[in-house]
């Protein structure tokens, strides 16, 4: 059947081929449109009620919410709140912390697999067991070793008669402690983006390279990392939406304490909206946090093709 | 792609040693809280290192049938997420990377694929709250199954139509001048080819529906209605942990997800590194 078809095709115009093969666009449509509803119900619509939400001052009564408009009152109550501000400058240090830390982690960790005979096999598999562990699970299991009372690092550094430690517990180190477990947690994408962009450089160039007696680290500087820096990039994108995004972790770990030293954006919306009931001022945090990470995103894409260019 | 040596072929200890440094900080987590969920609370909290194997912790968590009901209701979530979002993403991935379809409803399935990814779920979570209890679905796992695959399908749009592209073009031509429907050449001809897209948006769509939190958290009131992810947070009250509790109900929740990820790595490995398809 095929082979008649092909002859009927080279037998006929070229252009009337074209022409009978279209896609009947009514197929592509259908097929296209369950997604944009998808879409539509379940982001513009509920992206448009908290922009209505954000200027309306939102009380429930009985089950029912009850609108009012009240114009950008919300903002200047958002953009005031101690609270919130803090929850901003958390989100920067955490993203830039866990954004560099796990860059070079999973950039060492690439370039140490590339090298290895040994324990290859192994590694490919097992460090990405991290990441698909729910982030739910991954702060258990911090907790367990990080809790001030029964965590196993305690325990470990008692028994060697060291002084214990505060940990999660205390404001000074809880921020750091919750950078290690999104680290721990997420290094393997970085990983696996960089070590799949490193499997694709041409061996040629690092056979010449090597032939012109330069030396691993040369190379590593002058012919693998300029030709990772598109899957570098690439990945610092993913990891900053990444972090703006993140909750679970802090939610079970430290849930946003000690006084507030881990509280992130994502855990100051759901803290207003569903424990302090104020709807209003939550949308409002909302938007302010879409247009700084929307603006954060333009930023470094605009570099990057500067860049590139 | 193939194994092109980056590196040289000989053998470095050093570079070994160091990678095992890594595995071992990699699994330690993993392994602490497997040993854990075997052995009893005091055991646990006792300053001295004993491992008295124990059961009880499992016993516990499987005692009133809620955790059991959460299981219940994280794997109908899985199910529900992975179907739509295998049958849309096949069907507006192929659509968007073979048909051609006209710009005014590219552009807008382009805006949705390239907009849901970036902005945090928690954002819009007071206008889905909104949505969801106008449609009557808080609380249920029917809500959590449309929300998790809202989620999930920019992704599986997107992987299933760049896999869909690698296929010419001339194949479905070949299919539709053999008088097939674009349904049949999809169904007869497309699918069998993109099968290995198929199993990576499957399986990784799985694991994201399966671990997901903060939906289940704030959409659902709970207990028997939450899934597994909300009642392992719910184990921790602030007065009484359970440690071995919280141990045996991790352990339960990971162990499976990591034994997928060694039988099912190369679909994993497609899912993490999607995004660099954007990139």
């Amino acid at each position: 059947m095929v082979a008649t078809a092909n002859a009927t095709r080279s037998a006929s115009p070229r252009p009337t081929a074209r022409k009978r093969s279209r896609p009947k666009p009514v197929f592509a449509i259908v097929a296209l449109a369950p997604f944009i509803v998808f879409g539509a119900i379940f982001a513009a619509y509920p992206l448009g009620q908290v922009v209505r939400m954000a200027l309306s001052d939102v009380q429930i009564r009985g089950g029912i919410f009850e609108w009012t408009w009240i114009g950008f009152a919300n903002f200047g109550a958002v953009l005031t709140d101690a609270n919130g501000l803090r929850s901003l400058g958390n989100t920067v240090i955490f993203v830039a912390a866990t954004v560099v830390l796990s860059l070079i982690v999973g950039l060492a960790l690439a370039l140490l697999v590339d090298r290895a005979i040994t324990l290859l096999p192994l590694a490919r598999n097992v460090l990405i067991w991290p990441a698909v562990i729910a982030p739910v699970v991954v702060s258990l299991m911090w907790l367990l070793l990080l809790s001030p009372t029964a965590g196993g690092l305690n325990k470990a550094l008692y028994s060697l008669g060291l002084p214990l430690q505060g940990w999660i517990g205390q404001e000074s180190t809880a921020m750091a402690a919750v950078i290690v477990v999104d680290v721990w947690h997420w290094t393997p994408v970085v990983f696996l983006f960089l070590y799949t962009a490193l499997k694709s450089i041409d061996g040629a160039t690092l056979e010449a390279a090597r032939v012109d007696g330069a030396n691993e680290w040369r190379i590593i500087q002058h012919v693998v990392l300029p030709a990772l820096r598109p899957a570098i990039a690439a990945v610092v994108v993913v990891r900053v939406i990444m972090g703006v995004k993140a909750f679970d972790e802090m939610y079970l770990l430290t849930s946003g304490g000690p006084n507030f030293a881990t509280t992130l954006v994502t855990q100051h919306i759901k803290t207003l909206f569903f424990d302090s009931l104020q709807f209003g001022e939550a949308s409002a945090f909302s938007l302010v946090v879409v247009i700084l990470t929307a603006l954060v995103l333009g930023a470094v894409l605009f570099t990057r093709s500067k860049v590139e260019k | 792609m193939s194994d092109a040596q980056t590196a040289g072929t000989k053998r470095n200890l050093g570079v070994e040693i160091a990678l095992g440094v890594v595995l071992v900080l990699s699994i330690i987590p993993i392994a602490f809280t497997t040993l854990l969920a075997f052995l009893p609370n005091r055991a646990i909290v006792s300053s001295s290192w004993d491992f008295p194997f124990w059961l009880g912790n499992f016993e516990r968590v499987f005692k009133d049938g809620i955790f059991i009901a959460q299981i219940g209701n994280s794997l109908l979530i899985v199910l529900g997420t992975v179907a739509i979002c295998l049958v849309i993403g096949t069907l507006s991935g192929y659509s968007l990377s073979r048909l051609h379809p006209p710009r005014w409803i590219t552009i807008p399935a382009l805006v949705i694929a390239g907009f849901i990814p970036l902005i945090p779920p928690m954002t819009l979570l007071p206008g889905l709250y909104v949505l969801l209890s106008d449609l009557g679905l808080i609380g249920g796992v029917g809500g959590l199954v449309l929300v998790n695959a809202f989620l999930n399908l920019p992704f599986a749009v997107l992987l299933m139509s760049s896999y869909f592209s690698t296929i010419p073009e001339e194949l479905r031509e070949a299919g539709i001048m053999d008088g097939a429907s674009e349904l049949t050449v999809l169904l007869r001809i497309m699918l069998p080819v993109v099968r290995p897209g198929i199993a990576a948006v499957g399986v990784f769509t799985a694991i994201m529906a399966w671990n997901e939190f903060q939906m289940g958290l704030t959409l659902t009131s709970g207990g028997a209605t939450a899934p597994v992810t909300v009642g392992i947070a719910g184990l921790l009250q602030p007065f009484a942990v359970t440690w071995g509790e919280l141990a045996a109900a991790g352990t339960l929740a990971a162990i499976p997800i990591i034994v997928m990820s060694i039988f099912a790595n190369r679909q994993i490995v497609a899912g993490l590194t999607a995004g660099a398809i954007k990139g």
